[in-house]
């Protein structure tokens, strides 16, 4: 991955903290990266390391505690009112549960000409063509599907309407919350697919948050992992696949399940469970649970640096060699 | 295999609800046998009927507006047409269910290890001393650390994993000879789900049960059953040995399956093969093949006439009118 490329979205030392003092939550606690305009970067992790915490926070619907958010060069962080609103028009979100995100009590072209209505910058005619050019895009024939309410629709269908709506202002970038965890396998290759064949024509950029391995890779250029409110490696997908340098990476990978039963038998199954946000261990937060763990492990946090061009970890004794 | 080794004998058996609509054929005529020991996975969609047909297995289902014809011998036992007082007679001590949600299959007001004890005390007569001293026992089992301590914690004091080692507790309690598993990791991490399954697995060993692994994650099952039903619209449409379900599926859409989930294995962006369309409705069934509309290899004939299970091999059955070559590559 070339670093000349610009970045889209920077984000720097962005944390998010819940409540006060001794019941203070860290979700997120401190995570930086890029997200290069083009691409997708996949952010993987179990429930609680603050992948969700950390897409929310990027749309503000959570406030950031510290940290900068460069979109198009643009901090979004100290923005307000108006100009927070114009700089959402940019970067639009996609969440979980595709039947809760879409009103059930309004009309299918109704939800997805919402962004257009509230910006009012288009006319009555403009505005149906689009949510018909939408609709088609997404797979949902206007003519048909456009006056129905979004109840009478199943998860898949639903999410394809998500998608057309936030497509409508035309965004650079989508922020996709575990966007197909909700769905049958075949109905999530067709969402996948779609997303993919949308994100060619629309030149989108994708930040794809999901716990499903399988599912991140297959969508990724880059992927980063993060655990308990930090990131602990980024590479591209196919490399930290194949030879992953973070000890958790590895074991997260190892637990994931291969439909084949000729899979070699489950490597090591990593013991215990993720430690509470509110007491996070001294120095490396996997020190807990990592059998490669010593003294300095906890003595000292490992930042996360160069360890081949473009693949980043942050630990103190990596599993391959270093070679940036 | 002797009859004595069959464990549970399943017959043309079908569910179906009435609604408002109509009739809705949830189950619709499934047969299957599992044996002593062994673990067999049913893979299906949302709405395959494959959480239907295990809740029939254990009689659960709801008292009014539901028909269950078919028979289900369980351990010689007939399950259906018979009253719940029957049926209650091998709860428990013969067959027990892990149900999906761990948060919702357990009481929150009460003591997780009263929801064990309970079972003990109720079912095997008990003393409270002895069922205490059982449960912290049943809880050490599943791998709970400190069980001593947890007796006393209630469950929305314990992380999602260790609710589920909870539920797979009191499913436990009475020494079931049979396990359902009804998607018994679905919602759990990937960590916490590997530690789950490799959890029963041990415990199917130690305790000589045999498991009912239910799961629309062909992943779960690939390589912790010896042999795989394929659900489709409330009825089988393949079952053969695990091997058989991977590598020499006939069934276009144990294939279509199959191949619509990404792999971890292979490369980034690598086009997924989508199923068009999706599930039918269950109170309107197509008239031939459920599958058909959706189907690559579709005929006139599978729209018009309902293919029946047949054999492929040994154990191995499936239901299509031009099925794969046996290699699972071409049709036929």
């Amino acid at each position: 991955m070339s670093e000349t490329r610009t970045p889209l979205l920077q984000v720097r030392d962005l944390a998010v903290t819940f409540g006060k003092g001794r019941h203070a939550v860290s979700a997120v606690a401190g995570v930086s990266f890029d997200v290069f305009a083009g691409e997708t970067l996949g952010l993987v992790g179990e429930s609680g390391c603050g992948k969700s915490t950390t897409g929310k926070a990027l749309m503000k619907i959570v406030t950031p505690s510290r940290g900068t958010i460069d979109l198009e060069g643009v901090e979004i962080t100290r923005l307000k009112g108006r100009d927070l609103r114009n700089a959402r028009t940019r970067m639009q979100m996609i969440f979980q549960d595709p039947i809760s995100s879409l009103n059930p009590r309004r009309r299918v072209k109704d939800i997805v000409a919402e962004p257009l209505d509230c910006w009012k910058k288009v006319t009555g005619d403009e505005r149906s063509a689009i949510v018909s050019k939408l609709l088609n895009e997404v797979g949902i024939d206007p003519f048909v599907y456009g006056n129905r309410y979004a109840r009478q629709f199943s998860g898949g269908q639903c999410q394809r309407i998500s998608i057309a709506r936030s497509l409508a202002m035309r965004p650079k970038m989508l922020i996709c919350d575990e966007m197909v965890s909700a769905l049958d396998v075949s109905v999530q290759a067709q969402i996948l697919n779609l997303l993919a064949d949308l994100k060619a024509e629309y030149g989108l950029t994708l930040l794809f948050i999901a716990h499903d391995l399988a599912v991140v890779k297959n969508v990724s250029d880059r992927v980063a992992v993060m655990y308990l409110g930090k990131i602990c490696e980024v590479g591209p997908s196919d490399v930290l696949y194949e030879a992953p340098a973070h000890p958790y990476t590895k074991f997260l990978l190892g637990a994931a399940l291969e439909a084949d039963p000729d899979a070699p038998t489950h490597g090591d199954v990593l013991e215990g469970e993720p430690p509470s946000p509110i007491d996070p261990p001294s120095g490396c937060r996997f020190r807990t649970r990592c059998p490669l763990a010593q003294e300095r492990c906890a003595a000292e946090e490992p930042i996360l640096g160069d360890i081949a061009p473009g693949h980043q970890v942050a630990c103190h004794f990596p599993l391959i060699a270093r070679t940036a | 295999m002797s009859d004595a080794e069959r464990l549970l004998v399943v017959e043309d058996l079908a569910t179906t609800f009435e609604t408002a609509t109509g009739p809705l054929a949830a189950v619709g005529g499934v047969s299957l046998t599992l044996d002593k020991n062994e673990t067999l996975g049913i893979v299906g969609e949302s709405g395959s009927g494959k959480t239907v047909l295990a809740r029939t297995i254990m009689g659960l289902q709801p008292r009014t507006n539901v028909t269950v014809t078919g028979s289900v011998l369980l351990n010689g036992h007939q399950m259906v047409g018979v009253s719940e007082a029957e049926k209650r007679k091998y709860w428990g001590t013969e067959v027990a269910m892990v149900f999906q949600d761990p948060m919702t299959s357990l009481n929150p007001v009460m003591r997780v290890g009263r929801q064990i004890d309970e079972a003990l005390r109720v079912r095997l007569g008990m003393s409270k001393e002895d069922a205490r001293a059982r449960a912290v026992e049943l809880l050490e089992l599943v791998g709970i650390p400190s069980p001593q301590r947890r007796y006393r914690a209630y469950p929305g004091q314990l992380s999602g994993g260790m609710r589920q080692r909870v539920v797979i507790a009191t499913a436990l309690a009475c020494s079931p000879q049979l396990l359902m598993a009804d998607e018994p990791t679905t919602g759990l991490d990937v960590t916490i789900q590997a530690q789950i399954l490799n959890l029963i697995d041990e415990l199917k060993e130690r305790l000589h049960m045999s498991v009912v692994l239910i799961t629309h994650d062909l992943g779960v099952v690939a390589t912790r059953t010896s042999r795989i039903i394929v659900m489709y619209a409330g009825r089988v449409v393949e079952t053969g040995s695990t091997r058989d379900i991977f590598h020499g599926h006939r069934m276009p859409y144990t294939r279509a399956l199959l191949e619509s989930s990404p792999k971890v294995t292979s490369p980034s962006h690598t086009r997924l093969s989508a199923i068009p369309g999706r599930p039918p409705n269950l109170s309107r069934l197509p008239a031939g093949c459920s599958f058909a509309p959706r189907c690559a290899y579709a005929t006139a004939r599978c729209h018009e006439e309902r293919p029946e299970l047949r054999a492929a091999g040994p154990g191995h059955d499936f239901a299509c009118w031009n099925p794969l070559a046996a290699t699972g590559a071409r049709p036929a």
